[in-house]
């Protein structure tokens, strides 16, 4: 497998730093970084929890920001090409990591990589997507119009969430008809062959 | 048959009181061209013209045609209001026969009531009512996503839904595989649901 990472001046300087710290202080660093790592637009630390870090890892601020940023990376890179634990291994030792270090990074991605690949699959582009889906049935019984019916009609609310406004939900409500709703759900049962044939 | 309620109800609208007395002395051409009108009318259809037309050139006064057209709208609208199962012809043309309107009129009335334009009349009745859109169009679309920014091989498929509702809104939005199950399975919910209802005797019940 290609290098996911290149051994550049900054990644030198990064690695330095990072075989210098403790490893269990750097064990649990890696395990929030990994965590939070799907989650768009959102740091790993806040402002303050920086701060605490600098003092608990005695790390100048910049260079409490670039082990922050190289070991995002490198997770980043792991996810990306999906890597397997020993490749993974490998990589680290390429780039001068220590081995209690790239022991850390295996174990955090052991117990948590494949996960995030997961979650990071799952994260479909999309302006605006499906989130909540909730169903009404009714026996209409009588309109002004009409008296003694006994119509089944059902009533589809479907949540739609816009991406960057994630606490404004549209809800869509749609009413069928018994008929109207078997053939909408022949229409589904055409997208679930669809799905089908793609496994 | 004389002491039970009639289709108009307990108390015959006063429209349909007014109307019966002017049909005594109506012509006949000229009270199924009204008909005709007010039928249309119900269906929907612009009848302004047709009504002006009549108006001018029939012996009626502009009062006694207004009279007429509201009592055969409220007819036709009280009459349509329940199903043929439950409202039968005779008991209709027997109901009009206490209103003291002529056996010709009655069958014109019946004719439409309960000839074949019926169908038409319900399903027009029925766009008419208040309700929720519904679906008018339902386009779909399966993508597989190849690679992303953060996944050299992603391979996850997802949908896109397009739905055109009744009202003229357009809806675009992404499902994901899980949540298209979510949506798959409730409506085969609902579908087993109306499946067990209409089996159970309520929908029986002939009233």
């Amino acid at each position: 497998m290609a290098s996911i990472v290149k051994d550049t001046q900054s990644i030198r300087e990064a690695v330095t730093y990072i075989n210098a710290v403790d490893s269990s202080k750097f064990s649990r660093l890696l395990s929030r970084i990994l965590q939070k790592l799907h989650l768009k637009g959102e740091r790993s630390f806040s402002e303050d929890e920086e701060q605490k870090l600098q003092t608990a890892l005695a790390l100048e601020k910049q260079a409490l920001h670039l082990v922050l940023e190289t070991t995002s990376f490198l997770l980043e890179q792991a996810v990306y090409h999906n890597v397997k634990l020993p490749s993974l291994k490998q990589q680290l030792e390429n780039i001068h990591v220590s081995p209690d270090k790239a022991e850390a990074f295996c174990q955090a991605w052991a117990s948590a990589g494949p996960d995030m690949v997961e979650k990071i699959r799952q994260r479909i582009f999309a302006p605006k997507k499906l989130e909540h889906i909730g169903w009404q049935f009714n026996l209409q019984m009588a309109r002004s119009s009409q008296a003694k019916l006994k119509a089944p009609h059902a009533v589809l609310d479907l949540g739609v969430q816009d991406e960057d406004k994630l606490e404004c939900q549209q809800n869509i409500f749609v009413e069928f008809s018994h008929q109207e709703l078997l053939e909408f759900y022949n229409k589904l049962e055409m997208i679930q062959a669809q799905l089908d044939s793609l496994t | 048959m004389a002491d039970s309620v009639g289709f108009l109800g307990g108390r015959i609208p006063t429209e349909v009181e007014i109307m019966s007395k002017h049909l005594k002395d109506l012509d006949k051409e000229l009270f199924r061209k009204i008909l005709k009108v007010v039928v249309n009318a119900i269906e929907g259809k612009d009848c302004g013209g047709a009504m002006a037309d009549i108006a001018q050139n029939s012996p009626l006064s502009e009062e006694m045609l207004s009279h007429i057209v509201s009592g055969m709208y409220e007819l036709l609208k009280e009459a349509l209001r329940l199903p043929t199962s439950s409202l039968k012809q005779e008991v209709f043309k027997e109901d009009l026969r206490g209103l003291r309107i002529s056996e010709e009129f009655i069958a014109d009335f019946a004719s439409v009531v309960f000839g074949n334009r019926r169908s038409t009349l319900d399903n027009v009745v029925k766009q008419q009512g208040p309700r929720i859109p519904s679906l008018e169009e339902f386009r779909w679309r399966v993508d597989v996503a190849i690679s992303t920014s953060s996944l050299a091989r992603a391979l996850q498929p997802s949908i896109l839904m397009q739905l055109k509702l009744s009202d003229g809104n357009v809806h675009r939005f992404e499902v994901p595989v899980s949540k298209f199950q979510e949506i798959r399975y409730n409506v085969a919910l609902i579908l087993k649901e109306m499946n067990d209802l209409e089996k159970r005797s309520i929908l029986k019940i002939q009233d």
